[in-house]
């Protein structure tokens, strides 16, 4: 588990912290947000088999369900992959999983469930990024307001909380350029560590979170209640060191893998774009929009991007059109859409291997924004990609299993602890 | 000829691969840097403008020294700034870039002598079937510098593997034995090493990626600057 070890096959987008696959993976942990009246009707970590020529290939072997409904969402894996992060955004609880022990059997080690009040006031624990010995929680809102102003929340791999570092505002700029646009929401933070810089995405707080999507359009306070911003950091000092305006919500932050390559992508969910957050030949940082996700117009609400790992290809998905749209972003200044499928009536989540054959869908996005009736589809779907279309491998209908919304997904291998 | 001259080309493969050892000293003053791969190359923040939060209580077991005398981690931790790195001198890979950079270390801290007196690097191998305190020793000497106003740098093992284990697992240290065919060494491993202040606690997790000389005298100097 080397650092500095060869990936050959290892899902892209992950903290350049933890330690790598070195063959193609085995296992895809699920996390499920519980369904009522379906299955036990919990949040629960489902274990699939994807091991090509196993016996129970594309199967779900392992269930663990935690009892209770959390608001199951995201999460992360530790620097040495031993644990499992995955949280609730609505009960604040914090969940571990040793998935070392046996890769194909996760078992749920200690439960965190004072968040909140260790954090000093955080709730919407989102995701779980691996740093050195410590993972990083990015919340999603405060307990004061209940608005997407939140903070970043640091813990030791085996859940003992070291520090929270709160998003600049413009009442707190912290010294953060351009503060005076600074709106303080959190969503996603992610390091390049060889230009010691962290950069954070912004979305919404648990009044809109845990409302239902058709509510929260119709309502224009509470559509002003979205994050427009980025923030670039010191990572080293935890310091804020200039805000970007992002208008319509940048989700997911992607840094490029090339050494050369100083940027990072984001989508931005309701005003469907693709932004390039970059460092310019002075070591300027700039955030630009660099292409549009279909028709912005129509509102296909991107979500979920994974970026591969030679930093060509852009996988974009949109929840509300059900669409994967794949981006050549060879030039990152200038991203052509070279391929479409719609995945199923609703999609979220997409996870890609290192050599980039193969790909993963999940469906979910919040419990009240997931679609009703016939178009709430729930469903793992797994294809290969060869660059030019995607061919289905297997898929797991999530409710004709009885197991509920699956969200996040991590990959893993026993090859890791041998 | 003493650690770069030794270790240059062992770790030249490892360095034209992967990060350069540090940024320019000057890139407060300077930001302009030539080049769009200069690695490392970044803006640090000055000593004590930024937090070091305790992170957890730095564990301590009795080991032994280069002498092969028993040395007890809580003795050596006290009333001093410590840089602990986990090694094992057979690792072709992230031990020797890693004493490169910690040798760099020294060199810098050598520099500011009150911080020279405060500070202490200490490598722990974990592969003491192999790194009896003998090969410690020989390993050391060629490591550090002689210079007596530079920092001592301490080179422990432990008495056997079984000993050690609880030490590793306390500082989330994985070990595992490496392919066969490993060119870089036995054993396989995550690179980590602490930043742990004058109480015995924590305050710093590095990897790889931030084992920066000017970052790690950055940090000792933040710490020494509580205390004053």
């Amino acid at each position: 588990m080397l650092a500095a070890a060869p990936a050959l096959a290892d899902e892209t987008c992950q903290s350049p912290y933890m330690a790598k696959i070195t063959g193609e993976e085995e296992y895809v942990y699920i996390w499920t947000l519980g369904m009522e009246g379906l299955g036990d009707g919990s949040d629960k970590l489902v274990t699939v088999d994807v091991r090509t020529g196993s016996p129970t290939f594309g199967q779900v072997i392992d269930v663990d369900s935690v009892g209770g409904r959390n608001e199951a969402h995201h999460g992360g894996l530790t620097d040495d992959r031993r644990l499992y992060w995955v949280s609730g955004l609505d009960s604040n609880r914090i969940f571990l999983f040793d998935i070392a022990g046996d890769p194909a059997n996760p078992k749920l080690v200690k439960t965190i469930d004072d968040f909140e009040e260790k954090s000093g006031g955080v709730v919407g624990p989102h995701g779980a990024y691996a740093l050195p010995g410590r993972v990083l929680i990015s919340g999603l809102s405060n307990s004061a307001d209940k608005t997407g102003r939140s903070a970043l929340v640091e813990y030791t791999n085996d859940g003992a909380y070291i520090a929270t570092h709160w998003m600049p505002t413009k009442e707190n700029p912290q010294g953060a350029a351009n503060a005076e646009k600074a709106d303080g929401y959190s969503y996603d933070a992610r390091v390049l560590p060889r230009r010691n810089v962290m950069l954070s995405s912004s979305f919404t707080g648990w009044s809109n979170y845990m409302r239902p999507l058709g509510d929260v359009v119709k309502d224009p306070e509470a559509m002003k209640a979205f994050g427009n911003t980025m923030v670039l950091w010191d990572f080293h000092a935890r310091q804020p060191r200039q805000v970007f305006e992002v208008p319509g919500t940048p989700l997911e932050v992607r840094w490029a893998w090339g050494p050369n390559n100083n940027y990072a992508f984001t989508s931005t969910a309701l005003t469907s774009q693709i932004w390039l957050v970059y460092e310019d030949e002075n070591q300027k940082w700039h955030a630009e929009a660099v292409a549009d996700i279909g028709d912005p117009a129509t509102l296909p609400l991107p979500v979920d991007i994974s970026l591969s790992a030679d930093d060509s290809t852009l996988f974009v998905n949109s929840f509300l059109d059900g669409m994967t749209r794949v981006f050549d972003v060879t030039d990152p200044h200038h991203p052509k859409q070279i391929y479409d499928k719609k995945i199923a009536s609703q999609v979220n989540m997409v996870s890609q291997s290192w050599d980039g054959k193969r790909l993963y869908y999940t469906s979910s996005l919040l419990a009240n924004w997931d679609k009703t009736g016939d178009d709430n589809e729930q469903f793992l779907k797994a294809y290969f990609w060869d660059g030019k279309e995607l061919k289905p491998r297997f898929e797991i209908d999530f409710i004709a299993a009885g197991l509920g919304r699956p969200h996040l997904m991590r990959f893993g291998s026993a090859a890791l602890y041998n | 000829m003493r650690i770069i001259g030794i270790l240059a080309g062992t770790v030249a493969a490892a360095l034209a691969a992967g990060p350069a050892l540090a940024h320019d000293p000057a890139s407060h003053a300077v930001t302009r840097i030539e080049g769009p791969a200069d690695d490392y190359v970044y803006q640090l923040a000055p000593p004590g403008s930024y937090a070091l939060p305790r992170i957890k209580p730095a564990a301590v077991l009795g080991l032994l020294d280069e002498s092969g005398a028993p040395v007890d981690l809580k003795a050596v931790f006290a009333g001093r700034l410590t840089l602990l790195s986990f090694m094992y001198t057979r690792c072709g890979d992230a031990c020797p870039l890693a004493a490169l950079r910690l040798a760099d270390l020294q060199r810098l801290a050598s520099e500011e002598p009150a911080l020279a007196q405060r500070v202490q690097i200490v490598s722990l191998s974990f592969d003491p079937d192999y790194d009896t305190p003998t090969v410690m020793a020989e390993y050391g000497e060629m490591m550090r510098l002689p210079d007596v106003a530079a920092p001592r740098w301490l080179f422990l093992t432990a008495p056997d593997s079984e000993s050690l284990a609880p030490l590793l697992a306390a500082y989330d240290q994985p070990v595992a034995r490496a392919a066969a065919d490993s060119v870089s060494g036995p054993f396989s491993h995550l690179l980590r090493a602490f930043l742990i202040d004058a109480k015995g606690d924590i305050r710093n997790i590095y990897s790889a990626d931030f084992l920066d000389p000017r970052l790690l005298l950055n940090d000792l100097k933040t710490l020494s600057m509580e205390g004053s």
